[in-house]
Parts: C-alpha cells; sequence; structure tokens
C-alpha cells in the first residue's frame, strides 16, 4: 500500500498553503474600503456608539497585532466572532456549509451523469448526428450565464410549469433534492460541457489506440473494446479536469446560492463583503481553500485507485 | 482494492456523510403563517443596538413601546401604558402601565420599563438615543407606575415614546443572559417571540402567548426570510413561496399589480436628496448651492427614477410629517436663471465631484440625469461611483462635495427629522453637510418647547423656508414603499416611519 503513503504526507502540506491563504485573505479585507461597524449599526447610529463597538472587537488595534491575534485565535479553532451576526465565525459558517456541500455534490452527480452519457452517444460514431448535437449542447452551455440560466430555469420550471421551487433548501433528504435541483442542473448545465468535450476527445483518440486495434483484430466485440477497455483508459483526465472543475464551482456557488436564494456558504460569502464582515470573510476563504485543497488530494487519491501505474 | 468497489463504497460513505446533517426544521406552528421577503438581512434583535432597517423592523414587531401606533402613524393609542399624564410644565411624565406579560409569562412592571429606557438613554453603545436626550431619569414608583423627568419642555416627547427602540425589554432576561445572549434569544413584549433564528437565511416568529392585546394576533408566526435578490424576491411571491416582499424594483410594480397582487405604493417618510459639503468649495457658496438647485429638474427625475409613483421635493422633509411647509413650492428649473446664479458667484465654469454608492440602481440614474442638465447650465458633474461604506466615511469625515442620499423620520412630529437635516449643532451636523445656522437651530430649539398648535407650526415653518433659501441640501423627491402582498393578506401596512404598527390585526385568508 505504500502507492498511498501520500495520504499521510499530504495533510502537512496543507499548513503552509493555509498560513499563506490567510495572510493574502487579511491584507485584502483590510484593503477594502469601508467601515464594517457603520454598516452593522446603521447610518444613523451615534458616533459613540460605533467607537465602542469598533474597540470591542479590536478594530482600533494596529493591523499586524489584528493578524497576530487573528492567528492566535484560528490555532485554537476560534475564528472570531462576527461583525454583523454578533455570533461565533464556525457557528455561522458550519450553519450554512450543509447546503452549500449538497448543492456541489448533487450538481457533480447530475453533471458526472450527464457528460458519461453524451460523451459515451457521442464518441462512439465520432460525426455521426448524435455526436454533432452533443458538440452543439456544449457550445451552448459553455455561453450561458449562469445567472441567467437560472433566472430562465425559475421562469420555465417554477413560474409556468410549477415543477419545483424557486427558492429554499428543505428539511429532509427527497425535499432537498426536490429544492436543490433547479441549482443543480444550472451547475450541470454549466460543468458538463467543459467535462463532455474532454471526455469524447479522449474516448475517440483511445478508440483508436494500439491496445483497441488489437482487441478488434483478435475478434472482441466493438462494445467489449469500448467500454471494457478504452472507457476506463479514458476517464483519468476527465477526472483531474473534474477536480479543477470543482475548484471553480466552489467559488462558483456563489452565483447560484444567490439566484435560487439558497442559504450557504457562497451567498454567506457575498453578504460578509457587503457587510465588511471582516472575520466570516476570512472565515469562509479558509473553508473553501480547504475545500479545494481536499478536492485535489481526493482526485489524487481516486486516480491512484484507478490507475495501478501512477505513484504520487 | 478492486476498481469498482472502490467506486462504490465512495459512492455509499458520500450517501451516508450527508443524510444525517439534515435537522428538523424548525417552524412556526399553525398554518396562518406570514412569510416576508427581506432584501436586506436582520442583524440583531436588541432593540437599543442598531439603526439598521431590516433590524427595526422586526424589533417594532418584537417589543411594544408604552404607546401604540395606528396604521398610518398618525394617532397614538394606549400600548403597555393603559394612561399618562403629563406636568403643567411639561417636564414630568407619569404613565400608568396596563396589565401585560412577557413572552416568557412574567409580569411587565415599572421597574422593566424604568429599565429599558435607561438602557436606551444611557447605556454607551445605544446606537439612537439621539431622540431622547431630554430625558434625565425613568423611575419606577409602584409596580404600575413609571415617571420620567425632563431636563426641559419637550413636546415631541410623546411622540418618541412609540420609537421602535424603546420598546420595552425584560429586566430579568437582560440581567441573567447579558446584552449578546440577550440579542440572539430574547424574551418579548410584542405580539410576536423568537422561535429560531437561521442567521443569513430567515427569522421564525411564532405568536406569543402572553400578549397584551386580548384575542391578539390573528397570525399564527411570522417568517422573515433574507433574499438578496431582486429578481428572486419576485419570484418568489408569484410561486407562492412568500406572501410579500419588501421592496419590489420601480418598473415590476405596475407588472405586480397587473397579475392580481396588492402594489400600491405607500406613503413613507423617506427623502430622497443630493448631500452637499457646506465646509468646502463650491457649496460654501450660497450662490453656488441656488444655481445648482434651480438647474435640476426634480420632476424630471422622479418620474425617469421611480416611474412617476414619487413626488418631487420641495422641502427638506417628507409631506407625511407634521407642520410640512405647504407654502415652498418645488423649485422650478430654470437654465438662464441658473446661469446668472453662476455668474454673479463668480463660477461660470463650475465642476464639483458627485460620489454614489455603487450598485444602486436607482442612484446611478439619478446622477446621470444630474450631470446631463447640469451640463446645460455649464456645471460638469464628475461622476464618482465608490463603495457604499466609503460614501459613508465620505460624507461623515466631510471628504466630499455631493453625494446622493436618503433617510427616513420615525415619528410625525419634525423635531427628530428637522434635527437630523439641518441642525448644525448636532452631532451629525446637518446629516454631515456641516450646514449651520444658528436662527435655524434656535428655532428647533423653540419648536421642540413650543405646545402643539399654531406657534408651534410657525416655527417649523420659517425654519423650513430658512434651509429652503439657503439651499441647505437638494431635496429631490419622496419615495413611496414599494411593497406587494398576495391577496391573501388582509390590513398590512407599513406606516411612514417604518413600522407594521398594526402587525397584531393582520390576517390571512383564503
Amino acid at each position: 500500500m505504500d502507492r498511498f503513503a501520500f495520504v499521510l504526507r499530504r495533510p502537512l502540506q496543507l499548513i503552509p498553503v493555509l498560513i499563506g491563504i490567510s495572510l493574502v485573505t487579511f491584507i485584502l479585507v483590510q484593503l477594502m474600503p469601508g467601515d464594517p461597524v457603520r454598516v452593522m449599526l446603521g447610518p444613523r447610529a451615534s458616533e459613540e456608539a460605533i467607537k465602542i463597538v469598533r474597540a470591542r472587537y479590536g478594530l482600533d488595534q494596529p493591523i499586524l497585532l489584528q493578524y497576530g491575534y487573528y492567528i492566535i485565535n484560528v490555532l485554537r479553532a476560534d475564528f472570531g466572532q462576527s461583525l454583523a451576526f454578533r455570533a461565533p465565525v464556525l457557528d455561522v459558517i458550519l450553519a450554512r456549509l450543509v447546503p452549500t456541500v449538497c448543492l456541489l455534490f448533487y450538481g457533480l452527480i447530475l453533471s458526472v451523469t450527464f457528460t458519461v452519457a453524451l460523451a459515451v452517444a457521442a464518441a462512439r460514431r465520432p460525426g455521426a448526428w448524435i455526436d454533432q448535437t452533443v458538440r452543439l449542447f456544449c457550445v451552448a452551455g459553455l455561453g450561458l450565464p449562469s445567472f441567467w440560466l437560472g433566472l430562465m430555469l425559475i421562469i420555465l420550471f417554477s413560474l409556468r410549469l410549477k415543477l419545483f421551487p424557486v427558492s429554499g433548501f428543505g428539511a429532509s433528504v427527497t425535499d432537498v433534492l426536490w429544492h436543490l435541483f433547479l441549482p443543480a442542473l444550472t451547475i450541470a448545465i454549466a460543468v458538463t460541457p467543459i467535462l463532455t468535450r474532454n471526455l469524447r476527445a479522449t474516448l475517440v483518440g483511445q478508440s483508436a489506440a494500439d491496445y483497441a486495434v488489437a482487441g478488434r483484430s483478435k475478434g472482441l466485440s466493438e462494445n467489449y473494446v469500448f467500454f471494457r477497455h478504452v472507457f476506463p483508459n479514458s476517464l483519468l483526465p476527465t477526472i483531474s479536469l473534474l477536480g479543477i472543475v470543482v475548484s471553480f464551482l466552489i467559488g462558483g456557488t456563489v452565483v447560484v446560492e444567490t439566484v435560487f436564494n439558497v442559504p450557504g456558504m457562497g451567498q454567506l460569502m457575498v453578504r460578509a463583503v457587503l457587510l465588511r464582515d471582516y472575520f466570516i470573510v476570512q472565515g469562509v476563504t479558509l473553508f473553501f481553500a480547504v475545500g479545494v485543497v481536499l478536492t485535489s488530494f481526493v482526485v489524487d487519491i481516486v486516480t491512484v485507485a484507478l490507475d495501478p501505474r501512477v505513484k504520487l | 482494492m478492486h476498481r469498482r468497489s472502490f467506486l462504490q463504497s465512495a459512492a455509499s460513505v458520500a450517501a451516508i456523510s450527508a443524510s444525517p446533517l439534515f435537522g428538523r426544521r424548525a417552524r412556526a406552528q399553525g398554518k396562518n403563517v406570514l412569510r416576508m421577503g427581506f432584501a436586506d438581512e436582520v442583524l440583531t434583535l436588541d432593540p437599543i443596538k442598531t439603526v439598521y432597517g431590516p433590524d427595526i423592523l422586526i424589533q417594532g414587531i418584537m417589543y411594544s413601546r408604552l404607546l401604540r401606533a395606528s396604521a398610518d402613524r398618525k394617532q397614538l393609542f394606549p400600548g403597555l401604558a393603559a394612561s399618562y399624564e403629563i406636568s403643567p410644565d411639561g417636564k414630568t411624565y407619569t404613565f400608568k402601565l396596563a396589565d401585560a406579560k412577557f413572552s416568557d409569562g412574567s409580569p411587565i412592571t415599572a421597574e422593566d420599563v424604568a429599565f429599558s429606557y435607561t438602557r436606551m438613554r444611557f447605556q454607551k453603545d445605544s446606537a439612537y438615543a439621539g431622540p431622547f436626550t431630554a430625558l434625565e431619569k425613568t423611575e419606577a414608583v409602584d409596580p404600575k407606575t413609571v415617571v420620567m423627568h425632563l431636563n426641559k419642555t419637550f413636546t415631541p416627547f410623546i411622540q418618541n415614546v412609540e420609537i421602535w427602540n424603546s420598546g420595552i425589554v425584560s429586566k430579568a432576561a437582560v440581567e441573567k443572559l447579558g446584552d449578546d445572549k440577550f440579542a440572539q434569544t430574547p424574551v418579548s413584549s410584542g405580539p410576536f417571540r423568537l422561535v429560531e433564528w437561521k442567521k443569513g437565511d430567515r427569522v421564525i416568529l411564532e405568536k406569543n402567548p402572553n400578549y397584551y392585546r386580548p384575542g391578539l394576533p390573528y397570525l399564527d408566526g411570522i417568517e422573515i426570510i433574507y433574499v438578496p435578490d431582486d429578481n428572486t424576491r419576485v419570484s418568489m411571491l408569484r410561486a407562492g413561496e412568500i406572501d410579500m416582499l419588501l421592496g419590489a424594483p420601480y418598473q415590476l410594480i405596475s407588472a405586480l399589480a397587473g397579475e392580481g397582487f396588492q402594489a400600491t405604493p405607500e406613503p413613507s417618510s423617506i427623502i430622497a436628496e443630493m448631500l452637499i459639503n457646506h465646509s468646502a468649495e463650491p457649496f460654501n457658496n450660497v450662490l453656488v448651492r441656488q444655481a445648482v438647485s434651480t438647474g435640476i429638474d426634480r420632476k424630471a427625475i422622479s418620474d425617469a427614477v421611480t416611474l412617476g409613483l414619487a413626488q418631487p421635493a420641495s422641502s427638506l422633509m417628507a409631506p407625511v410629517l407634521n407642520y410640512f411647509n405647504t407654502d415652498l413650492p418645488v423649485p422650478v428649473r430654470d437654465v438662464d436663471k441658473a446661469k446668472a446664479l453662476l455668474a454673479q458667484a463668480g463660477k461660470p465654469n463650475l465642476s464639483f465631484d458627485l460620489l454614489i454608492a455603487a450598485g444602486l440602481a436607482a442612484d446611478e440614474r439619478t446622477a446621470v440625469l444630474i450631470q446631463s442638465q447640469l451640463a446645460d447650465v455649464g456645471v460638469t458633474v464628475n461622476i464618482t461611483k465608490v463603495d457604499s461604506t466609503q460614501e459613508w466615511n465620505s460624507l461623515v469625515d466631510g471628504s466630499y462635495q455631493a453625494t446622493l442620499n436618503w433617510w427616513y423620520n420615525e415619528t410625525p412630529d419634525p423635531d427628530v427629522a428637522l434635527r437630523w437635516a439641518i441642525w448644525g449643532a448636532g452631532e451629525n451636523k446637518s446629516y454631515y453637510t456641516r450646514y449651520n445656522n444658528d436662527k435655524v437651530n434656535a428655532l428647533l430649539e423653540q419648536g421642540a418647547a413650543a405646545p402643539e398648535g399654531d406657534a408651534r407650526k410657525a416655527i417649523y415653518f420659517e425654519a423650513q423656508k430658512i434651509a429652503y433659501d439657503e439651499v441647505a441640501q437638494i431635496g429631490l423627491f419622496y419615495p413611496p414603499y414599494r411593497n406587494v402582498y398576495s391577496t391573501k393578506v388582509k390590513d398590512m401596512k407599513l406606516n411612514p416611519g417604518l413600522q407594521f404598527s398594526t402587525i397584531d390585526e393582520v390576517k390571512l385568508e383564503g
């Protein structure tokens, strides 16, 4: 199992990455113009109240000192107090984590399903009408901005056909699947074209590879060659790409969650930036960063598990 | 590991790890739950800690005051106080409390009232003690009697005891929980009490069984749902996922009305205006202020931005307020006169920076119209878009020339309003315009002490006239509230002071 030794090594490499990310976010957040306390107390709040609240959150301290306190606190798993919600950052983020994670997984499951179906259909007969249709879908899907697509799906499926709700998250598993279908579909329509083009190209390429030709010449059926040899050998590049796409999607939840009013991390991030809630912005960024690093970690594990030749 | 079994186990791990995460969602019990869509998020439930719109609205629902306002905020009725008496010198107010309980069942006593007022008036981080500066001391004489001592005769005081931040909180609960915890899990004195606050999503309220008005509220509960996107909020209303929304875009009002929603704009106390900095060039010159004011067509701006739903502004406060000066006409645009005024001021090639907060479509439209209207006068307007908090900082620091802004007023009395807008002696320096006229300042003090009637009216008319002639600010229009309700919602009304003052009488039907 020494091929999997990196599983133990990799988390250690996460530490310098996170320190770097925390420093960059901290500086970026400080560079944002504006005053969180004035936002949270409202324009007509008295100057004295503003001064007191600013002191309470240590916002009147020098920036370096603020960063020092922040790092010490994070090491103790204390991400600070949200300025806007007046509650621990960790609590606010954890309350938003489930919808975002569900949305991401749901979107990915749909994307992967669509991708495999479309790419296989297209690659079996390159240049045939199915292939052309899939290509048309891919080009169209790549060109549609998510916020517009989301609105169109709401108008069609929620307001006209009344099949799915406009917004929200839901209480039970089926309820969540129902509520998140349109947002997940929006994600899938954005992601599927990228993955499909990649998988289709690899499938077409691998179909002409020597081992496939050899298999056919030995009298194996086309289906057997395709699904038993060509398909597994074509997955790796798409899985690597999937890892990158997921990293993008983690940031992309910002748009989808806003359009469908899903109370997740992306929406929280937008809100926190507008409210100048420094500690939430830093906390969410750290979570997103960990999410991205974990994704590439998982992709590495899957790659090693799928392909015995790969060593990391 | 075989690859197929690996994929299978990965899938099942994902399924298992996802399923136990869904908690049971708390709901207000019962069918009659009003779901409101807010564009902004509730941030605190402690009435003294904020002057932020969504907070003001929910706190008004959760905390009863000594007096209760009518749906249009014009009349005051007994609230937690069954009656009150004002001493002949106008400095001592004695309130007799009605029998009432907090949502936890404990009685609301004079001690609680004294505690709430002292806290709101004197606690250092009380955000909006301004309207209560005349209040020197609040004491509980006996369990049912509260006496408030003012340091001067202050006529508007009785109006101010209805302002949301004078809502009565439980002394025992605040002292036991501390301010921070109380703001998260409060005990309420109003028609509704907290069930659960899902931060960034919704606040769930239910009927307060101990509410002091018998048989009320009619609703079983309220959910205040945070929906930042304008289009999504409207879609949710259309799909029946919310029963009402606050702040529909102007361009959708008539469409929503056509679809059968109750979309009649409601009068507000808001004034949209251009603030100008009197402490810096060029607006420290009254001729320049008059020239710019004369060069602007308020009607055209109001019609273009609000699609005719707002009235163009004449005075510096909204017409719903008492003693609004009806003698002042909306300034008429006169390009030649504006040019002459500029020539007289010795500034024929005037230019100034107009600061606007990015992302507010109405403000951007207004700014462009001002720019093009003033171009005819020979004035160059440089529009600078900044972040809204930066706009606020520039306003507070005085490092701006002109900026677009708005404000509303809690009470129909003009005292708080004019002290906010044109009282140079106040902490906010006439809404940070640095306008300071000793005559106006003195008039506002006189007006506060004068008994209601013609003499008081004359004082406020004069103060508004002076500010109008000197162009203290450039009022643009009086926008209405753009709330839209489904037909199920009966008798719901947002009063001009930004309160649903009769929410306990609201019904859901059908």
